[in-house]
């Protein structure tokens, strides 16, 4: 074969370019092994490609080398994932042909991997994440309600027990008050004649008010000083009309110790009125020894 | 076989880069990109005239490379020639792929004038720069080079294109690498 006709004939061009078939190739390679001349051209055919090729070098552009380098690393995992189905589920022989061909296989499977096992390797345990903090969240968001539950409960009940006792200081002092009012009303009516009641010389500082209005019958007694009684004893006011004593009723214990004035029964005549100590709820007639305090009209 | 020391440092790195990648050092991938993205990318974009696609073609060019690197045999070449021509080839059989035909209808390939052209300013050039290739190479060397190199044409398919004799195709391709290797030594 003459060297120079076959350095001439383009085949190394074509060789250089990569149009050539593999059988075409290898026999340019054996021949190049075995001729200097032709190896030292076609070095210099591949040099000057090369160079051709460097010349037309662009800048990529900017992130460009994080999203290839990305992109090329998940392919490969994808790749090796597959691989290893493949050996699994296959003989393992199906793996070293994967990797001999290599062409367009490999990367066309990884392709697809991208698409498709990534997110499968990667939701399961994101799901079970996501389980486990709806569970958290859940058992929280329970206790936070009930806390709040039983929270309400107690405040409802202390509003409740708080209510009951406003109405209940609400009514004591709405009665209390009419009392006074009612109170005032006799103390302001003329038609109301004071009567005092001067201590016996049993109980000197003894000292009462009896308003009685000889009109309406209507009779209040208002202490000022009267000395304490033993247990099972109890005041009770007389009217003495013509010189006979009428039971006008019995002092209640806050008008006894002077905090409120009191009606008692009505009295159609009096000319007099004087309180003895009696048992409690009185007596028919009165126990005169026991007289506190008395005074005429 | 002067120890210039940039090439012989050169020859190192890709030694040991061929090495790691062997070794299938991932790491060894992002000092692949770093060294020869621009080159690989320029000539992609050259052939497919979108970033877009460029940027798809070199991932998957770099895929490739990684799964069929046991298939490079540093005997028969430099791992610049092996990659760049897995790059080129994953490139054209894009832009002859049906589908990338009918999204450039308007354009087609064969026909694109955008292959007869001298490469865009924007290029950077490294080693032999852009323009002492184009002074040296006549327009007729230049057009036939780059249907070969950048269209994936055959020889033949280019003297059919140019309507030119097989002969005179081979000739002039051949005068033309010889002006790029002589640039280059």
């Amino acid at each position: 074969m003459n060297i120079q006709d076959y350095i001439e004939s383009g085949i190394l061009e074509e060789y250089a370019l990569g149009v050539l078939s593999e059988a075409e190739r290898t026999e340019v390679e054996r021949i190049a092994r075995e001729h200097p001349d032709v190896a030292r051209e076609l070095k210099q055919v591949i040099g000057g490609l090369d160079a051709y090729a460097e010349a037309h070098a662009v800048t990529p552009p900017e992130g460009m080398r994080e999203r290839v380098l990305a992109g090329w690393q998940q392919a490969i995992r994808a790749t090796a994932e597959q691989e290893k189905t493949i050996q699994t589920a296959d003989a393992p022989v199906a793996s070293p042909r994967m990797v001999a061909s290599s062409t367009s296989a490999p990367v066309a499977a990884s392709q697809e991997a991208v698409v498709r096992q990534m997110p499968a390797a990667e939701a399961p345990g994101r799901i079970r994440w996501m389980i486990a903090a709806s569970v958290a969240l859940l058992m929280l968001s329970a206790l936070g309600n009930y806390l709040l539950y039983s929270r309400l409960k107690e405040t409802e009940a202390n509003l409740q027990v708080a209510q009951t006792e406003q109405s209940r200081y609400a009514a004591t002092q709405k009665a209390a008050l009419n009392e006074r009012d009612q109170q005032l009303a006799v103390l302001r009516n003329e038609a109301f004649r004071p009567v005092d009641l001067k201590g016996t010389p049993k109980a000197p500082e003894a000292l009462a008010r009896v308003y009685y209005n000889a009109q309406t019958k209507a009779v209040f007694v208002d202490v000022r000083n009267l000395p304490a009684l033993p247990e099972g004893k109890q005041y009770q006011l007389w009217a003495l009309d013509n010189g006979k004593p009428v039971d006008a009723g019995v002092l209640a214990s806050a008008t006894a110790a002077g905090d409120s004035i009191q009606q008692m029964k009505d009295i159609a005549s009096a000319q007099a009125f004087a309180v003895t100590v009696e048992n409690a709820g009185g007596a028919a007639s009165p126990t005169l020894s026991t007289m506190t305090v008395v005074g005429n009209i | 076989m002067s120890a210039s020391t940039p090439e012989s440092a050169a020859l190192e790195t890709e030694v040991l880069l061929v090495q790691r990648l062997r070794d299938r050092d991932e790491g060894a991938m992002t000092i692949f990109y770093n060294k020869y993205s621009s080159a690989l990318y320029g000539v992609i974009l050259r052939i497919v005239k979108k970033e877009e696609t460029a940027e798809d073609v070199l991932q998957e060019a770099m895929v490739k490379i990684w799964h069929s690197f046991p298939s490079y045999d540093a005997e028969k070449g430099r791992l610049f020639t092996w990659v760049m021509n897995v790059c080129r080839n994953l490139a054209i059989d894009k832009i002859r792929s049906r589908q990338y035909r009918v999204g450039s209808r308007t354009q087609p390939i064969e026909e694109s004038a955008a292959l007869r052209q001298a490469a865009e300013p924007s290029f950077r050039p490294e080693h032999i720069g852009l323009q002492e290739i184009t002074n040296k190479l006549n327009p007729d060397q230049r057009q036939i080079v780059d249907l070969l190199y950048f269209g994936g044409f055959t020889q033949s398919e280019v003297a059919e294109e140019l309507n030119l004799p097989l002969g005179t195709v081979k000739t002039r391709a051949r005068a033309a690498i010889k002006v790029l290797s002589k640039l280059i030594r």
